[in-house]
């Protein structure tokens, strides 16, 4: 039963509450750029006005990529709410990554193939962390369960600390967050064209942001495991690690893909294996 | 009852080949190869719902697996000879020397080991084989028809190239059910063989010098699996597999004697399945027609060489040789994945993906917990019959484009929509949840994650694998809104497709039924325990969850939902694509207003990211470590 009050709960809270991270997100941005900035609701404003435009599509491929991508983002936030296994939860999310990927590319203009070619270079930049982030998790509580982690009589971040920055660099990739915004900013000093969202337009744009609600607020909750013990303490580090991905935004301009690629594998085998070996030694 | 099943699985494709060959009518080969399949299928299942058994026929038969044995060894010696190839000519001579002092000097009493048994694992390859191998077979009558049309060919190949399928079929439903190690060894040779004709079939250039490779390799192979099987009668004294099985853990506690036979038959199975430093004569078999990549790839050949490395898991199983294979397998995993990221042609990408896989079983053997056998046996089934629904579909996506490469299926959706949506469905099986394929990667991730080195390989593995299916999926269906044309296929070619589409999507919803029925009753005996339980049609551990119907329930509806939504969107609410406002279109292509107001066709390809995954540059390190892998295996796990 509580499962279920869990489960409605992460599907009308979750949106709403990725939403008005957003909408802070780009205050703070605002601020660190010396503008005013538009209002925190902004982001529900602009949604609510696309979702009553008349869908325009180039073919009818791309309503269903952008329906399945949201069902697959709701559902992964869904599975993490109601303590799920994490590694299927990382494979429900990919299945909105990658129709969102196909969407892209069944469009034949070149911005959005592009967008779509760099998006799946982004996967697999931060697909790999993801799974090692849970497969370390895992190796500390023993399960891929995520109810296995409030078990936990410690914060994992102690035992996890490096794989909590790997997470970062995950995180900074899935958020569409500077130096690693590759294939979609929304930021119009990066992008005008938008690359894996292109082609997207009127309702199906509002949906695929609302699943991008849904995809921070799962990413967020997996940082927040990090300090499952405490619920102060969840809030906190969250606040922290959202702020710090904030800043490196700005104060970075984007990389290549090549980079990203080299430094994301590169720099997360190493804090690793690292970190692995300093829970073998324990 | 049984013999008569036992007859129709292994034999009767052996008698229909016979029949084949010397038949020149077209549509009686056409009735009797559909009639055939049928028969197959239903014997595959009469035999599971028999379930497992022992049999022995007659002593008869013993002998003419014998003779078989040195006719084959002679067919391969004379080949070898004609070629001129050293190789093959000395490991052939090896083989019928080791053969001669092996029966008639070594083994005390022929004939006292039953040929045949079976137990849950024999009976899913069974189906395998029947199943998908049999769908591949009628494809074949459609797919070579217009295949020899495209060839101009004076007189028909095609009684000997079904001579071939068939018996392939009858061969490999002869390896999975054998208890007689030498029985098996007969069959093993066979499909050697049989691989070998069919990939020289169209006896061009190329296709000759790439069958002679899969000859050479395979014998090697041979080689290793006949000194195998004596040495494993030597430290056993016995050639009866499911002895040897049940007396396993007795063997492991005697250690490294037992483990120099088990090196030889395990690497007898890598040479088989393809894998690395091995995998050049799968992708150079894909000269051969697609029916027979089909089969190669996903219910014959490199299947039998899994399913050997499965099949004696148990007994080295806790061995730190077992860890070695998980090594191997992890590596093999991730650089095929590489390599398959870094192709443009349709059928290599397949083929670098089918080894992959194979390595991923491979892996899921050597980590060797009933978990990790779980995961291996549901990775056999169902890639078998997604990855022969991918192979079908580029045969006949290549038949009618002309091309096998994936740039040129750009915007496919348009030309052929059944077979772009088909393959689209087959590439989706391959790699999302709530798919069995998927699902039994998700097994094998779990039970690796206390191995943390093999762990990161599966991680980069799986992500590659996403990169190169995805993209390959959405071009196909990158086409202007219009209405698609609907495309004429023969029925023989459709039927399989449709069969075989349908079968990944239904067997994956039945997985819980599956693994109940058949994997959980075989690993757990042989590892005492079972690795999941059942809830709600749900797969527990300790480690982790796997939600099967509330996955498929919600997908399956939010899927149908949007189906229908899709279904309302007419023509005036189409749009050309972006073009930055200078669109044009010519003939349904669009393009670019250019200067002096011509049209620029827009082009676009995908990142095949040649630095990190070329395959010229990545092939020979990925050689080197995996020759070393083997050579530390051999002398690692044997210490």
């Amino acid at each position: 039963m509580t499962k279920i009050l869990l489960a409605v709960l992460a599907l009308v809270a979750a949106p709403i509450l990725g939403a008005l991270i957003t909408g802070v997100d780009r205050r703070i941005t605002a601020w660190l750029q010396s503008r005013y900035g538009p209002p925190i609701l902004q982001p529900i404003y602009d949604v609510l006005k696309l979702l009553g435009k008349q869908p325009m599509l180039v073919n009818t491929w791309q309503a269903l990529c952008a329906y399945v991508y949201l069902v697959g983002a709701a559902l992964s936030v869904v599975l993490l709410f109601t303590g799920s296994d994490l590694l299927l939860i990382f494979f429900v999310l990919t299945i909105g990554a990658v129709f969102l990927v196909m969407g892209a590319l069944a469009s034949p203009s070149p911005y959005s193939q592009i967008g779509g070619q760099r998006e799946l270079l982004q996967m697999l930049a931060y697909e790999p962390l993801l799974i090692l982030v849970f497969a370390s998790i895992a190796m500390v509580t023993g399960s891929f369960k995520v109810s296995a982690v409030f078990e936990l009589s410690r914060p994992m971040l102690y035992d996890l600390p490096l794989m909590f920055i790997v997470l970062g660099y995950a995180l900074t990739i899935k958020l569409r967050k500077s130096p690693f915004d590759i294939s979609a900013s929304a930021h119009a000093h990066q992008e005008l064209v938008r690359g894996v969202y292109t082609e997207y337009s009127g309702p199906y744009l509002a949906m695929i942001e609302i699943a991008h609600w849904y995809e921070v607020i799962l990413v967020l909750g997996i940082c927040a495991l990090f300090w499952s013990t405490s619920f102060v303490g969840m809030i906190v580090l969250v606040a922290l690690t959202y702020m710090a991905e904030i800043i490196v935004d700005n104060v970075t301009a984007r990389l290549t893909w090549r980079v990203m690629l080299k430094s994301a594998v590169g720099m997360g085998l190493v804090l690793t294996v690292v970190n692995l070996l300093w829970l073998y030694a324990q | 009852m049984l013999d008569t099943l036992v007859f129709v699985t292994v034999l009767l494709p052996f008698l229909v080949a016979a029949v084949l060959l010397v038949l020149r009518e077209q549509n009686v080969r056409k009735v009797i190869l559909v009639a055939t399949a049928g028969v197959l299928i239903l014997a595959s299942l009469a035999m599971l719902r028999g379930g497992a058994f022992i049999m022995s026929p007659a002593p008869l038969w013993g002998s003419l697996v014998t003779l078989g044995d040195f006719l084959i060894l002679g067919v391969v010696l004379l080949v070898g000879l004609k070629r001129k190839n050293q190789i093959i000519v000395w490991l052939t001579v090896a083989q019928i020397v080791g053969l001669i002092w092996f029966d008639f000097f070594m083994i005390k009493d022929h004939g006292a080991t039953p040929a045949f048994f079976a137990d849950d694992l024999s009976l899913v390859m069974v189906l395998v084989v029947s199943i998908v191998g049999s769908l591949i077979a009628v494809y074949g009558i459609g797919y070579m028809k217009e295949h020899e049309e495209h060839l101009h060919l004076t007189t028909s190949k095609q009684p000997q190239f079904f001579f071939f399928i068939v018996l392939f079929l009858g061969a490999m439903n002869g390896l999975v059910l054998a208890n007689n190690m030498l029985w098996m060894y007969f069959f093993w040779e066979c499909t050697t063989l049989c691989s070998f004709m069919l990939i020289g079939h169209d006896d061009t250039e190329i296709a000759r010098k790439n069958a002679e490779r899969a000859l050479w390799m395979n014998v090697l192979g041979g080689t290793a699996f006949l000194f195998g099987v004596m040495l494993l009668y030597k430290v056993t004294g016995t050639l009866s597999l499911q002895e040897i099985l049940a007396r396993g853990p007795e063997f492991a506690v005697a250690g490294g004697a037992i483990l120099v036979p088990m090196f030889l038959l395990v690497f007898a199975g890598m040479t088989k399945a393809a894998q690395a430093p091995f995998q050049s004569w799968l992708t150079g078999a894909m000269v051969a027609p697609t029916p027979v990549s089909a089969l190669l790839h996903s219910s014959t050949m490199v299947k039998a060489g899994v399913y050997i490395i499965v099949r004696l898991a148990p007994i080295y199983a806790g061995t730190y040789f077992s860890n070695f294979v998980a090594l191997f397998g992890g590596f093999v995993f991730l650089a095929t994945a590489c390599l398959a990221a870094g192709q443009s042609n349709g059928k290599k990408i397949l083929a670098y993906s089918t080894i992959s896989n194979l390595a991923l079983i491979i892996a899921c053997a050597g980590i060797n917990t009933p978990a990790a056998i779980t995961a291996a046996i549901l990775l056999i089934l169902f890639h078998a019959i997604s990855k022969a629904l991918m192979f079908l579909c580029v045969g006949a996506i290549e038949q009618k484009i002309g091309s096998r490469d994936i740039e040129d299926m750009r915007g496919l959706f348009a030309r052929m929509p059944r077979t772009a949506l088909v393959a689209v469905i087959g590439i989706l099986t391959m790699m999302l949840p709530p798919f069995g394929m998927l699902m039994a990667k998700w097994m094998a991730i779990e039970s690796a994650h206390g191995q943390f080195l093999l762990m990161i390989m599966l991680a980069l593995g799986s992500g590659v694998t996403v990169l190169f299916w995805c993209r390959w999926a959405g071009l196909m269906l990158a086409t202007p809104f219009a209405k698609a044309a609907p495309e004429a296929q023969d029925s023989t070619i459709r039927g399989p497709l449709y069969l075989l589409a349908g079968l990944a999507v239904v067997l994956s919803f039945f997985s819980p039924l599956v693994y109940n029925g058949l994997v959980a009753p075989v690993v757990t005996m042989y590892y005492k325990t079972a690795p999941y339980v059942l809830r709600f049609g749900n797969f527990e551990s300790s480690t982790g969850v796997f939600l099967v119907y509330p996955l498929f329930i919600l997908l399956g509806l939010g899927f149908f939902f949007a189906l229908r939504q899709t279904r309302k969107i007419t023509a005036a609410q189409a749009v050309g694509p972006y073009m930055c406002g200078e669109q044009t279109s010519v003939d349904g292509k669009p393009g670019f207003l250019g200067p002096l107001g011509q049209n620029v066709t827009a082009v676009s390809g995908n990142y095949y990211l040649e630095q990190f995954f070329g395959e010229a540059m990545l092939s020979k390190w990925i050689n080197v470590i995996a020759l070393a892998v083997l050579v530390i295996m051999l002398f690692g796990g044997a210490l």
